[in-house]
């Protein structure tokens, strides 16, 4: 199939009406969640996941993806405004976001933010659009010890930048590996962690094991501590962007989406570290650099194009490989799989159609940013005004209506409920939701493809080394290893904590 | 709690947890075939192996916070009520578990409903009236998302049969 009858078959699943309101109701949800502090885009996505339920596999899939969209820029506003990052990829935009704000120059920055987040976000589709099929006609020539190899790397780079800590990160990660394991074998079909009750035969629902680790910790941490208040909000002030400081910001933003694009497509590095790196690349390079943290508009848009460029390129590996690249991509997979779909190489094959429709989506979803986004910033006190103690038994009961809906069983509910705890004390203890749940995902993955390499070659290890594509991501498992290892001893050294 | 309690706590956690795994759970309740021909397919090698790596977790966890500043400053920020904060959290779990008990029971929307209110209150809303009329309005607009949007058959219970 060419591109143009590629194109011809995506647009013919997406040109309705239901799919780009599906994509812009999402992005007007992703902004109202990441605007909304103690809310995310992650917490976000995992909520609206449900409601796909009963929607055509692509028009879900758009609406979730538009959560993303919207959920990332979102978080930009409570950042400049009340110096409270909607999600963790905004708080470089704090640095000089804030400063602006206490000058009066709100507006101005969130406009920058908005326009700087757009312009990534373009990028980051089109290079999503340039590489994913390359990488995925690449990918159709792994067989397990390939794949083996390279959710191993995943895992390893995931456990080691999710958090303060890599040790921490590693234990999340093991602690959902082994959470995976419950269910019946994969190859002999035994019982492992079954307990004899049919509910876990199965394995755990992902749904649940997501909910509860994302959105119950939060209810239960407002529960441990209902008077944790949040800021009050600036006003925007008369000043707008102009294109003058667009124009002035314009290398530093799409210098910001590339490292985005970047840094976005290897599996688990995610927006926050991107949105540093694009920082200080643009501090480091810029005539105003001493202006830097005192308000400098430059830096607001490099560290939004830094985090949102992130946002296509995560889909890269997702798409292309079955891989997600970070926590919302996970989220994203299991929507995929609810509508019995199977994210990887194989899909540009069997599914073109809903590959195309989605970069389709992708594209216009930057223009429904844009008018959402404008909008938003307008209407930001409105939504920092909703009483969060009324809420969170909002998403309390939401939480139990999606968990419910998924199987259709209440065991689920419980399953969550439990889940709930548990990322509750990971909370407290400083250890990272998101290797976990990233862990849970790739686990039977991992272990299936391990025992298949070891199925085909008579369990003689030396097939895992097999040909360039193993040793590549060997190479690079133990390089990243080693780094991260390197970074945590030397910050032990210096009295720090263990720092990504 | 500091960092280097944090690291103790949950390296010492963790090297308990492995060893639970190894001695009792996984040769409990993991079962395997007995004409398995390689140790690596066995359905008990992966849970092992994983168990395996969580006590090395654990070690070096310990050795983390053996090196880490005894000193430093507390991670979590201290509540200014903490046997309050404890009531409430017990309250929580206890409410999640009436649930679990009230939803084949009540239905779902019945005990959404008393849910909704119970938490409001435990988080100690200043908008009672508000409250109250989420906890009916927000159960009942879900309700009829999921039962006639997504065709999901919403657990009715015995006292309220809803269309």
């Amino acid at each position: 199939m060419s591109f143009l009858d590629s194109l011809a078959a995506g647009l013919s699943l997406v040109g309705n009406v239901e799919s780009f309101l599906a994509l812009f109701v999402g992005v007007v949800i992703g902004v109202i969640g990441g605007a909304i502090p103690g809310m995310s885009a992650t917490m976000a996505v995992a909520l609206t996941l449900p409601f796909t339920f009963a929607l055509q596999p692509i028009t879900g899939i758009l609406l979730l993806l538009g959560v993303y969209k919207g959920g990332i820029f979102g978080g930009s506003i409570p950042a400049i405004l009340i110096k409270t990052p909607g999600t963790p990829a905004s708080s470089a935009t704090i640095l000089d976001g804030y400063p602006m704000a206490e000058r009066g120059e709100a507006g101005r920055a969130l406009g920058m933010a908005l326009w700087a987040s757009c312009t990534a976000d373009l990028i980051s589709n089109l290079s999503l659009i340039l590489f994913a099929g390359w990488l995925a006609s690449f990918a159709l020539s792994f067989g397990p010890p390939e794949f083996f190899t390279l959710i191993l790397f995943s895992l390893t780079i995931i456990a080691g930048v999710s958090g303060d800590s890599l040790l921490r990160g590693a234990l999340s990660a093991l602690l959902g590996l082994l959470l995976a394991t419950v269910g019946l074998d994969l190859v002999y079909g035994t019982n492992r962690f079954t307990f004899g009750d049919p509910n876990m035969m199965g394995g755990l629902n992902f749904i649940a094991v997501l909910i509860g680790l994302f959105a119950i910790p939060e209810i239960i941490a407002m529960v441990w501590s209902p008077t944790a208040h949040v800021g009050t909000a600036r006003s925007l002030g008369k000043n707008w962007v102009s294109f003058a400081d667009y124009r002035k910001s314009f290398k530093s933003i799409v210098r910001g989406s590339f490292i985005g694009v970047f840094l976005g497509s290897i599996p688990g590095i995610g927006a926050a570290p991107s949105a540093f790196l694009s920082y200080s690349e643009a501090r480091r390079t810029s005539k105003n650099r001493e202006n830097f943290g005192r308000g400098e508009i430059e830096g607001v848009a490099a560290s939004e194009a830094g985090n949102n460029g992130v946002a296509g390129a995560t889909l890269i590996p997702l798409l292309a490989l079955g891989v997600p690249g970070d926590v919302i991509t996970a989220i994203i997979i299991g929507a995929f799989m609810i509508h019995g779909l199977q994210p990887g190489p194989m899909m540009f094959i069997l599914n073109v159609d809903i590959i195309y429709g989605l970069f389709i989506g992708l594209i216009v979803s930057s223009v429904f940013l844009f008018f959402v986004g404008t909008l938003a910033i307008k209407g930001f006190k409105f939504v920092a005004d909703v009483p969060k103690r009324i809420l969170i038994p909002a998403v309390l009961v939401l939480c139990i209506y999606g968990v419910f809906a998924v199987n259709n069983n209440i065991f689920d509910v419980g399953v969550m409920f439990a889940m709930g705890w548990v990322g509750f004390a990971m909370l407290r203890f400083h250890v990272p939701a998101a290797p976990f749940l990233i862990a849970f995902i790739l686990g039977p993955l991992l272990e299936d493809n391990f025992r298949q390499s070891m199925l085909m070659s008579g369990s003689d290890p030396a097939i895992l080394f097999r040909g360039p594509i193993t040793w590549f991501f060997w190479t690079v498992t133990a390089i990243t290893i080693f780094a991260i290892a390197r970074a945590g001893v030397r910050a032990m050294r210096t009295g720090g904590t263990i720092v990504r | 709690m500091t960092d280097r309690s944090l690291q103790m706590q949950l390296g010492l956690g963790a090297l308990i947890f492995s060893a639970f795994l190894i001695v009792y759970a996984i040769p409990a309740w993991v079962s395997s075939p007995s004409n398995v021909g390689n140790v690596v397919l066995s359905p008990l090698f992966w849970p092992y192996a994983l168990a395996g790596f969580l006590a090395l977790t654990g070690a070096g966890l310990l050795l983390a916070a053996l090196r880490t500043d005894p000193g430093g400053d507390l991670l979590n920020r201290p509540s200014d009520e903490p046997v309050a904060a404890y009531i409430r959290l017990g309250a929580m779990a206890v409410l999640m578990g009436v649930t679990m008990v009230l939803l084949p029971r009540l239905g779902m929307v019945l005990t959404s409903m008393l849910l909704f209110v119970a938490t409001a209150f435990l988080v100690r809303t200043r908008h009672p009236v508000a409250a109250l009329i989420c906890a009916v309005v927000i159960p009942l607009v879900l309700y009829a998302f999921f039962a006639h949007v997504a065709g999901v058959a919403v657990p009715q219970g015995n006292f309220l049969r809803l269309p």
